[in-house]
């Protein structure tokens, strides 16, 4: 079965971190830059992730997540350029447009701090196995039912995905048009999902016993079958990443004491 | 001592219905019995089962009366998180059945363990004994969705298993596999039985069930009908009636007056053969085998075809054959190549060399939709179409699409939906009715297309007695019409009674190509494509009949010469 | 008030949040495959939201937009979980109100949800995006009002609604017609005030 998860185990320093270190870091990525609100730090922080995913052997696979957020970012760009409200001085023109000064800076502003969080979170999405977490997440006292809805989701996907494919040549031998017009294509919407929805919704019921049957609601403590202890290096890493968030958080009431 | 399962008196109603699922049910079962629990669909045997484990009433609420009682545990009160420990339940679809969070094997398996609590050495030790009872230990680091059927269901009882039930309850575990996952699953069970536990099962294929039980529960539309040994179950007269046939050898043996010294007859092979002495062996007579020769012009042909997904492995290696218009069933294992066989006739693949001729057209230069009109292919699983909420609707949205009038589809799809046995099912939503029935809708909705070729693919699935003919009669009377009726089956015994020829396929290659008789006559083809013999074969071979005969009817017809 | 919040808790729930979440992304696929000018990614919040209520529907669009962002890599739709979050309780609490019961009445659960949607939203992509959606039309309108001088919050409000209310009509007619050919005995599981009647 083709997985969705985009983690693979490639044995560097990186996967073998404790899920919760790598968290800590996508929350000290994000949140410092945004108290200090300096550029620089948004650049410091996205230096870091791409400098930590070049050394995980992980940059090439993180591309395709950043690819996407290009086209918005572009938008943003033309958009705050050409007509931020507050645009007073001129900075460029490209032919007919005239990008100002203050719209450019809000649009970098923007596009910084989007690309800080998707390399931040792609140093952790690349690097963990979901399930660990979700385990790990279940030690700390989260709900075995949360941990469940989690877990599944990763199977039902693709399970759902390859139904789908079943649905579109089921449907086309009773010689239903999947290619054509708006119209033609808008009509084939219906026949082709509805029958994964109602099958997948009725399938439920017997999941539900499957469940019930293995004691899903025993009232009994969950037991688990591996332990991730945190080693001194987790330890370390999340130290310095709280000190750094606090002197990021004194450093914002500073600047609003008098 | 108490018996272990004791039901006094059970009713129950489903929400929103009228009719009662369990009607008045009292029986009781002792420790280390195998029960088998049979009758037709929806006669209650599933219900029932649910009831053993609490889910009825506790999680499909509705209406209760009466009581079950499990180790002096009551069913209805006790939670399921309770009655688990006691009490475990395996079902048809292996699918669904699985947690559908983990996933390795190993892990599927230590989920109910993990939720009773179970600590970590105890858990370690106990998968592995289920992993190495079960034969499933060379899987235990795969995806349990990547196994196969047999597999993925030896992986569900496993998973019951280790949480250490006193009572097992098998619910057709073995309707939706091949012969091979469904021979998986019998060992599996027949280890269980072995292990002491308390077996109830509940199967269609009552001539392996007969084998195992001490006694049988026949059920009808909720009511309790008999509960006996299966040699008096099956020798009643009024079996029929009921909507469940008896296994061959009990009907042949009824045929010919042989009765067990108890006045009972005979339920499983060993049974009858050691009545062989009072079995008079008939003159047999040898059967004028002619390779049939159709003058017409082939409605497919076949050359020198290949087809792969991936380079390295190919799926159908250097295909040769041709279709006229005979009733052709193709067998073999899962993965032999039997589906994508008939989803390169219908266009669905594309040949990755050679020629497939559809009269004298190169399927090669046909879309999908141009085959729609002449090609129809009933998929496995009936929801994988099923989208409009009215039968005669959903039934009519292929005959629509071909270009029919709106009078004409409508008229068509009355008449499938009559030849499918759902005359009054027209303005019912499909999915108010169960899967056999929904099942009928997909194959109406494709015979109301009225195309000249019609494909099944295993319509035997999810069917009882009653379905199994009715489907039996459809494949008989589109042949008589002209078309050319292909199906992939794994019902041996379905095989022999309606088709005039077989195609075996093992590992992507055509193993063999002939009459029914001429196929199961080839012990070394059936051996590599890993296949069963039909009940009565197997009979007369066991009686060392020179001849193979396929159908109870064309061995009595030799004594009624 | 209690009973449009009541929520059954069991099995049946707990399975249906990732099967509702499985719908939504094959909303987004279909509609990507046929290129539909739609998202229809919250079908399987709103079949959710009415089959379990308020609570369900909130859990399934939250945790949709969790799974996808922290650990699919689709990182933008994190920014969004209040939103699926507040699709998902107005869709249940319209439903509990008896808003799913006709077809027209569920036109106006349609307008509710976009419009939940689009207040939500809204300041989310005034702070992340500067007042864009990512969706063409919708944003050649924001450029319109950027370019005549109206107020940021105005302009992504109208680009918003341009988007969002639309596309959650197109769903929720979806939703309306599936869950009209929804079998009773599946219903069933989630009616959070069923009993147990004794027939003896």
């Amino acid at each position: 079965m083709k997985s969705i998860t985009l983690y693979v185990d490639n044995h560097t320093y990186l996967t073998g971190l404790h899920p919760y270190t790598k968290l800590f870091y996508v929350l000290t990525a994000i949140a410092v830059p945004l108290l200090c609100g300096r550029l620089w730090v948004f650049g410091a922080f996205i230096a870091a992730s791409i400098l930590m995913l070049i050394s995980a052997k992980l940059l090439r696979k993180a591309v395709p997540l950043i690819i996407f957020s290009f086209t918005i970012l572009i938008t943003i760009f033309l958009i705050h350029g050409l007509f931020y409200t507050r645009n007073e001085n001129p900075l460029f023109r490209i032919g007919p447009l005239l990008f100002y000064q203050e719209g450019v800076l809000y649009a970098v502003r923007i596009g910084l701090n989007i690309l800080n969080m998707l390399l931040s979170f792609a140093t952790f999405v690349l690097s963990t196995k979901p399930s660990d977490l979700v385990e790990e997440l279940e030690k700390s006292g989260f709900s075995k039912r949360f941990g469940y809805i989690i877990n599944s989701v990763f199977q039902i996907i693709p399970q759902m995905t390859g139904t789908m494919n079943t649905i579109m040549d089921a449907q086309r031998s009773r010689g239903m048009n999947t290619e054509g017009n708006l119209i033609v294509r808008a009509k084939a919407f219906i026949p082709l999902i509805s029958p994964v929805i109602m099958s997948s919704l009725i399938n439920t019921r017997e999941r539900a016993v499957a469940l019930e049957v293995r004691g899903f609601d025993s009232k009994e403590k969950k037991t688990f079958l591996y332990d991730r202890p945190k080693k001194k290096a987790d330890i370390t890493l999340i130290l310095f990443f709280a000190l750094l968030i606090i002197i990021a958080t004194v450093w914002r009431i500073t600047l609003w004491l008098p | 001592m108490a018996p272990l399962i004791e039901v006094k008196n059970l009713k129950y109603r489903y929400p929103h219905t009228k009719e009662l699922a369990l009607n008045d049910i009292s029986f009781t079962i002792e420790r280390g019995e195998f029960i088998g629990i049979i009758g037709a669909n929806g006669a209650g045997k599933s219900t029932l089962t649910q009831a053993f484990m609490g889910l009825v009433p506790q999680f499909y609420k509705g209406a209760y009366g009466g009581s079950v009682l499990i180790n002096g545990m009551d069913a209805s009160k006790t939670p399921v998180s309770t009655l688990c420990k006691t009490a475990g339940l395996v079902f048809q679809n292996p699918f669904n059945q699985l947690s559908g969070a983990k996933d390795t094997v190993y892990d599927e398996i230590a989920f109910g363990l993990q939720n009773l609590g179970i600590c970590r050495e105890e858990m370690v030790k106990r998968i592995d004994d289920a992993l190495n009872l079960l034969e499933i230990s060379q899987f235990r680091d795969r995806n349990p969705f990547d196994l196969s059927g047999g597999q993925m269901q030896r992986v569900a009882i496993a998973s019951i298993l280790v949480m250490q039930p006193d009572i097992m309850i098998l619910d057709e575990p073995t309707s939706q596999l091949d012969p091979a996952g469904t021979e998986e699953v019998f060992r599996a069970v027949d280890r269980l039985v072995k292990s002491g536990k308390t077996i109830l099962m509940v199967e269609q294929k009552l001539e392996t069930l007969a084998s195992y039980c001490d006694k049988l529960l026949l059920l009808s539309k909720g009511s309790l009908v008999a509960f006996d040994t299966p040699q008096s179950v099956f020798s009643r007269d009024d079996l029929m009636f009921f909507g469940v046939q008896a296994p061959s050898f009990t009907r042949i043996s009824k045929a010919l007056d042989l009765k067990l010294s108890d006045g009972n007859y005979p339920a499983t092979l060993d049974e009858l053969v050691s009545l062989k002495d009072r079995l008079v062996s008939p003159t047999e007579v040898s059967k004028n085998i002619s390779v049939q020769t159709v003058d017409e012009a082939p409605v497919y042909s076949i050359k020198q075809m290949s087809f792969s997904y991936l380079a390295d492995t190919p799926l159908i290696t250097g295909c040769n054959l041709t279709f006229d218009s005979r009733s052709t069933a193709i067998i073999g294992q899962n993965g032999a190549g039997k589906t994508t066989l008939v989803k390169l006739l219908k266009g669905l693949l594309k040949p990755v060399s050679g020629k497939i001729y559809y009269g004298d057209k190169d399927i090669a230069d046909m879309t999908v939709a141009m085959l729609a009109d002449e090609v129809g292919y009933i998929f496995q699983n009936p929801d994988d179409q099923i989208f409009k909420s009215r039968v005669l609707d959903e039934v009519m949205f292929g005959p629509l699409n071909i270009g029919m009038s709106k009078e004409e589809a409508k008229q068509k799809s009355l008449a499938a939906l009559e030849l499918a046995g759902l005359p009054d099912c027209a303005d019912t939503n499909p999915y108010d009715l169960e899967l056999s029935q929904r099942k009928m809708v997909a194959i109406a909705s494709v015979i109301a297309m009225d195309t000249k070729v019609i494909i099944f693919d295993e319509p035997t699935i999810a069917q009882d007695y009653e379905g199994k003919e009715r489907i039996k009669s459809m494949i008989r009377s589109l042949s008589d019409a002209g078309k050319l009726v292909i199906a992939i089956l794994h019902d041996m015994d379905f095989v022999a009674e309606c088709f005039e020829r077989v195609i075996v396929m093992a590992k992507g290659k055509v193993l063999a190509d002939a009459t029914p008789s001429e196929v199961f006559a080839m012990p070394d083809v059936l051996v590599e494509a890993r296949l069963v013999l039909p009940h009565v074969t197997a009979l007369c071979h066991t009686l060392g009949f020179e001849q193979t005969y396929l159908t109870v009817e064309e061995l009595l017809n030799l004594y009624h010469k | 008030m209690k009973k449009i919040f009541s929520t059954k808790w069991n099995a049946a729930t707990v399975v249906l949040i990732p099967v509702c979440i499985g719908i939504n992304f094959l909303g987004k696929l279909f509609a990507s495959t046929l290129k539909l000018p739609l998202w229809l990614d919250s079908i399987g919040t709103c079949i959710g939201a009415i089959l379990g209520g308020p609570i369900i529907g909130g859990l399934c669009g939250a945790i949709n937009n969790l799974v996808y962002g922290l650990i699919i890599g689709d990182n933008i739709t994190i920014i969004y979980l209040f939103t699926s979050l507040g699709i998902g309780v107005a869709t249940g609490i319209m439903a509990r109100l008896g808003f799913m019961k006709t077809f027209l009445k569920s036109l106006l659960t349609a307008c509710v949800a976009g419009l939940v949607a689009v207040v939500i939203s809204t300041p989310l992509n005034v702070i992340f995006w500067g007042g864009t959606t990512g969706n063409v039309w919708g944003d050649a309108l924001f450029a319109y009002t950027q370019a005549n001088n109206m107020p940021v919050f105005l302009g992504s409000f109208l680009d918003e609604v341009v988007v969002d209310v639309p596309d959650k009509l197109i769903t929720l007619i979806i939703v309306y017609l599936i869950c009209l050919a929804l079998p009773k005995k599946l219903t069933s599981l989630y009616e959070a005030d069923a009993e147990i009647e004794r027939l003896d």
